[in-house]
């Protein structure tokens, strides 16, 4: 049987456009090629070799320049990153801003916060939402303007306000267990709320939008291998597989940056265990055909897998008769 | 404590040649050469590089400038990455280049390993983004949006307009979604590896599909730039980025020293029958 995966040929080969050609010229390659340099290639790690890639020996500013590391704080990509450039990181900011033993920033945006005594003043800062606490600081003068304990918040939730210029502005409340209120903006509130809630499981205010899509969660969830395939070869890679409520099938790695399989319950074919080599103790996988291919997963229990997404192609299948049959 | 340390650029198959060019601050280069794998060097006098901004570009590309060096003219390579030094050992006495040439020794099987693997490949990356006023121009939300902006005022029509570019993301995100995994696919067809990356730096109005380093086989670029063409024609609002070629700095995979951290080869699954 053939196993072309491929997509069929997009157009035809007749009129053959000319290939792309990359680009190395170093105006707009440097910001890349130095990123490149400063993080990848060997490391030598030996303690009679020092290893000086490591960055504060390079200058704060050009790491910043290159790396986007305030852009990639903000964008909460901490977690990816390897544990040396975490470290610098975290013994940049602790310079400025004291952090527990085993406490790490997971975003940082611009920030400010509401003092509201004798007169009401939005002080701008950033805001760190950290494992252990959520934080505005300012760095210079350098002054906590405001800071709680994670397990302090008794809920967060956002409203909208016109700011000074009139637009409409959202905004933070923060409500604490001691019952005092406590009022943020934010660059991307949104976001900031997101992750206060993911970071500790607070609930939200009286206005919140139900818990109820994340009560229901997806149908099965687990570890999964996925077999890709390269110019030569194929390679298992782990990840996660997900089946949702609305049978969507995908399969995320966590080195990457979006979901590699999404196989919508229209494109969904056949699922049929078989036998194959894999990473798994296991001798078999799952092979599941698409509209637009066959893909191959292997993992722990396989069996439920297969009995979900077998479910799954009867009653499409259903669908597409009736749908055929108008 | 001597002060006399080497700073390494690259590791190179035994018996290559040294590279002709000069190093960081025209530097002269050499190589300290061990069983089956050499290092290429300049001896350095001074602590690692440090200063302004401008300085360590200079310096990070006269760096780079070696490695291309190398690349070019031995059959492999494996970068090094910027600013590594090897020291004399305060405690045995042992020299620089005999601490080096104890590790290219001891880490010499790995090493070697992994430059045959790398022998004719180049690295290439590939940032696919989409526009993300054009990508959605059509979708009837985003055409009702832009409806309801005609004739408004001044400051309603920058509300609508904030909201109008948060439905347009919104939708450009899930195009994103569901474009990844085709062109994931194309893409890996073409490479031996992929590894994404974090966007470090994206185009004003666009959402970032896919930004991965690829490692190609040096013959094949044009297979790869093809696949690319057909990718944007098919989609007018995708922003493709291709750069390269490099030598493979993000293929490297070794930590070397720090215990057998080679990726085993539980890949190139030959049951694909």
């Amino acid at each position: 049987m053939s196993e072309n995966h491929l997509p069929p040929a997009h157009g035809s080969a007749v009129e053959q456009p000319s290939a792309l050609q990359p680009t190395r010229d170093p105006g707009a390659t440097l910001p890349d090629l130095l990123e490149v340099l400063l993080n990848k290639g060997v490391h030598l790690n030996l303690d009679l070799i020092i290893s000086v890639a490591d960055v504060p020996l390079i200058g704060v500013n050009l790491r910043a320049t290159i790396a986007g590391i305030e852009t990639m704080i903000e964008y909460g990509m901490m977690r990816q990153w390897d544990d040396q450039t975490r470290a610098w990181v975290q013994r940049s900011l602790s310079r400025h801003l004291p952090m527990a033993d085993g406490e790490e920033v997971v975003a940082a945006m611009a920030a400010s916060h509401l003092r509201d005594d004798f007169q009401r003043i939005w002080r701008p800062g950033r805001a760190y939402l950290t494992t252990h606490r959520l934080i505005v600081h300012r760095r210079d003068p350098a002054e906590t303007l405001w800071q709680t304990r994670l397990d302090s918040i008794a809920s967060a939730e956002s409203y909208t306000e016109p700011s000074v210029g009139g637009e409409d502005r959202m905004r933070l409340k923060i409500v604490l267990h001691d019952g005092s209120v406590a009022r943020l903006s934010a660059l991307d509130a949104d976001r900031l709320l997101t992750l206060i809630r993911q970071q500790r499981q607070v609930p939200g205010g009286a206005q919140a939008e139900s818990a109820a899509a994340e009560d229901q969660g997806p149908r099965m969830r687990g570890t999964m291998w996925y077999l890709e395939t390269f110019a030569q070869g194929a390679t298992w890679r782990g990840g996660k597989a997900t089946l949702t409520r609305e049978g969507m099938l995908t399969w995320k790695s966590p080195l990457d940056n979006r979901a590699s399989l999404r196989i919508e319950p229209a494109q969904l074919k056949a699922v049929h265990l078989e036998k194959h080599s894999n990473p798994t103790s296991q001798a078999q996988v799952l092979r599941v055909e698409t509209t637009s291919g066959e893909v191959r997963l292997a993992g722990p229990d396989l069996h439920k897998w297969h009995q979900l997404l077998h479910d799954d192609t009867e009653s499409g299948q259903e669908v597409d008769h009736g749908a055929g049959s108008q | 404590m001597s002060s006399e340390t080497l700073y390494v650029y690259a590791i190179i198959p035994a018996g290559s040649p040294a590279p002709t060019g000069a190093g960081i601050n025209g530097s002269q280069l050499h190589t300290v050469e061990a069983e089956p794998v050499s290092a290429v060097v300049h001896t350095h006098h001074a602590g690692p590089y440090e200063g302004p901004d401008e300085d360590v570009k200079r310096w990070v590309l006269e760096h780079s400038d070696v490695i291309e060096e190398c690349w070019n003219q031995a059959s492999s390579v494996l970068p090094v990455s910027f600013n590594v030094m090897v020291q004399a050992s305060e405690t045995s006495g042992a020299t620089a280049a005999e601490q080096l040439r104890g590790w290219l020794q001891d880490s010499g099987q790995e090493l070697k390993q992994r430059l045959q693997e790398l022998a004719g490949t180049s690295e290439l990356r590939v940032e696919i983004a989409l526009d993300a006023a054009q990508f959605p121009q059509n979708e009837p939300e985003v055409l009702e949006a832009t409806r309801e902006l005609a004739g408004k005022p001044a400051g309603v029509r920058r509300l609508l307009e904030k909201r109008l570019e948060k439905v347009q993301r919104r939708l450009t995100d899930a195009g994103a979604d569901r474009l990844y995994p085709d062109y994931r696919m194309r893409l890996a067809a073409q490479c031996q590896q992929i590894q994404d990356y974090a966007t470090t730096q994206r185009p004003e109005g666009t959402v970032s599909v896919l930004s991965a380093a690829c490692l190609v086989d040096s013959e094949r670029i044009s297979e790869l730039g093809a696949e690319l063409t057909q990718i944007q024609q098919e989609q007018p609002s995708a922003r493709i980025r291709f750069l390269g070629p490099w030598p493979p700095y993000s293929f490297v995979d070794i930590d070397a020293g720090a215990g057998s951290a080679s990726t085993p080869q539980e890949g190139k699954s030959s049951a694909e029958t």
